[in-house]
């Protein structure tokens, strides 16, 4: 009886050290405890966050001073890559059908109308190429793929949040901390060096894009919202069964099959719009405007790329290669637009 | 007054006051119009996509001009249009609403043609407009005429060969305070309804009906906070933008 004394008062203890416990676990408890009395309980692991942030332990004081000296130090960071092809660059190759270049990491801003000279409306996505720089230079071998890749990172975003081994990459880089980072097969002759700034300008009027995007997360949703099924009628004798999946599998096959449509979490997921066309480049903003809807929400960070469908093999000619250099030869006006486009310094479309 | 003080002498000459000059032109000139579709909706979306679709706006209104129009007004719109005769169609009609923000801003234009009524929506920064005339300038009780498809046609049958009636640049645009009358219910809304907010109908329906729409009204919603959007210091920004920018 002094046992089950000493192990009510354990119980008691594990009860008040976790009081979101389960029931069985106590009880557990009690009967080992039952065998053994003398044998040490089973330790109650709290998975207590106990992290600090990072200004947590600083006076005000030296919080904006951090904050002074990285801003400057971001500044300082992106002035010294404004001239990538004086800082001895990697060897600038010529394109050829079969190579694959870079993307470009960039923000979606919202969706606009267009028209063309024919006076059709088309709507397009609005791209914002915001402070995208080259990261890191993975070899084949490295990387144990077809292609060498290449990390891209996109946004500037706060170092104060992430780990040192986090940081890392971007100290390698000489390049502020990003919020998104890419990974692009690209095949050799495409190769950039770490720390290069990619532009808008990387792609042209007239040529295609894939653009990958995490989906706007609609939580866990029920069959008909995320497969489409049609449920059952709203009326005529149907008890407590309007949006339900029905039946699951047939009498035959004895079990649901791997991959049934079933209710859970949507959304949130990564997902390409294809084939998207791109009908002007504003190269003082560094906005894309591409086709279509583009999967994310607004002010969300995207992936695009050269377009990978076959039917647009040919379109993507002689593009800027590897990338578009700002301190070039090259001078670009400050909107590139499409030849089909309607500009609005143009007067109003007739039909003769 | 006396002009003669208390020692006998006469009083110091006192000038007549100054006649106080209103200069009316000045005061007209303060009323402002910038057209709602500059001001920007209430959301998420970075002020930079805004400011990138004005430049646009603004491109094509250096190009082409946009008057200045209210709900009720009465416009005459020429479209290019390839199957046309002259290649370009001709319709005027009242403006019963105002949509869309930014470049995809449209307006409905509603008449009455040989007994058929007729409503075509225009997006104003369409490349296939090539005019936009305002014909009368008169502004309605509401901001929103989509009753007038329940009202009888005379309400919304205007010439189609009118001739733009004259007005003065620093005139304030005359208020018409009319109430227009219905045809019989059904109708394809209830326009007696509080959400509708309407006060340009003479509603002769009985007191009992109208007092049993009062009972969908909402008298809490103008004591939203969270509803609350002031535009007025946006809308100040945005109008020196673009007086600017047009004045280049």
């Amino acid at each position: 009886m002094a046992g089950w004394g000493l192990l009510g008062r354990l119980g008691g203890r594990l009860w008040a050290a976790a009081p979101g416990r389960p029931l069985w676990a106590a009880g557990a408890a009690a009967a080992t405890g039952a065998s053994g009395d003398r044998r040490q309980l089973g330790f109650v692991v709290r998975h207590v966050n106990s992290t600090t942030w990072w200004h947590e332990h600083l006076s005000e004081e030296n919080v904006q001073f951090l904050k002074k000296i990285t801003a400057e130090e971001y500044k300082a960071q992106t002035d010294s890559k404004l001239c990538p092809l004086k800082d001895e660059p990697w060897p600038l190759n010529e394109w050829k059908p079969d190579s694959i270049r870079v993307g470009v990491v960039a923000v979606k801003l919202g969706m606009m109308p267009i028209w063309t000279k024919s006076g059709k409306k088309h709507a397009v996505t609005l791209l914002k190429v915001q402070d995208c720089h080259v990261l890191r230079y993975i070899s084949k071998e490295e990387s144990g793929g077809k292609t060498s890749k290449l990390l891209v990172g996109g946004k500037n975003a706060s170092p104060f949040f992430k780990s040192e081994s986090a940081m890392k990459i971007f100290k390698e880089a000489g390049v502020p901390r990003k919020q998104k980072v890419a990974t692009f097969n690209v095949t050799d002759d495409a190769l950039i060096k770490p720390g290069t700034p990619l532009y808008a300008a990387h792609f042209r009027p007239g040529q295609f894009v894939d653009v990958t995007a995490k989906t706007i997360g609609k939580g866990f949703q029920g069959v008909m919202k995320r497969w489409g099924f049609k449920g059952q009628p709203a009326s005529h004798g149907q008890t407590k069964t309007h949006r339900r999946p029905g039946a699951i599998s047939t009498n035959k096959a004895a079990k649901v099959y791997r991959g049934k449509k079933m209710p859970g979490k949507m959304g949130n997921i990564y997902r390409t719009s294809f084939g998207l066309k791109v009908w002007r480049i504003n190269t003082k903003h560094d906005i894309i405007y591409v086709n279509g809807s583009v999967p994310g929400h607004t002010n969300c960070l995207v992936k695009v790329r050269d377009s990978k469908l076959p039917t647009y093999k040919d379109c993507n000619k002689n593009p800027p290669f590897p990338t578009f250099f700002a301190d070039g030869d090259e001078k670009l006006p400050e909107d590139l637009y499409d030849k089909e486009i309607f500009q609005f310094t143009d007067p109003s479309v007739t039909y003769a | 007054s006396c002009r003669i003080s208390s020692d006998g002498k006469p009083a110091k000459f006192q000038p007549p006051p100054k006649p106080i000059i209103i200069d009316r032109q000045k005061q007209r000139e303060e009323r402002r119009f910038l057209s709602p579709e500059f001001i920007p909706p209430r959301g998420r979306t970075d002020p930079h996509k805004f400011y990138i679709e004005r430049k646009d706006m603004i491109q094509r209104r250096k190009v082409f001009n946009i008057p200045e129009f209210y709900v009720g007004h009465i416009l005459a719109v020429t479209t290019a249009d390839p199957y046309a005769n002259e290649k370009a169609n001709r319709f005027v009609g009242i403006c019963i609403q105002r949509g869309g923000k930014g470049l995809g801003a449209t307006f409905v234009l509603r008449n009455v043609i040989e007994g058929q009524g007729v409503e075509i929506r225009y997006e104003l920064y369409s490349p296939r407009v090539q005019a936009i005339e305002v014909l009368k300038l008169e502004k309605r009780l509401d901001d929103n005429l989509m009753y007038l498809r329940d009202a009888l046609p005379e309400y919304s049958t205007f010439d189609v060969n009118m001739k733009p009636v004259s007005h003065l640049d620093h005139e304030e645009i005359p208020v018409n305070k009319l109430q227009v009358r219905m045809k019989p219910k059904p109708w394809s809304k209830r326009w007696e309804r509080p959400k509708y907010n309407i006060k340009g109908i003479k509603f002769e329906l009985p007191e009992k009906k109208m007092k049993e729409a009062q009972k969908w009204s909402q008298p809490w919603l103008e004591f939203d906070m969270l509803r609350e959007y002031d535009t007025s210091k946006i809308e100040e920004k945005i109008w020196k933008e673009v007086n600017e920018e047009l004045k280049k």
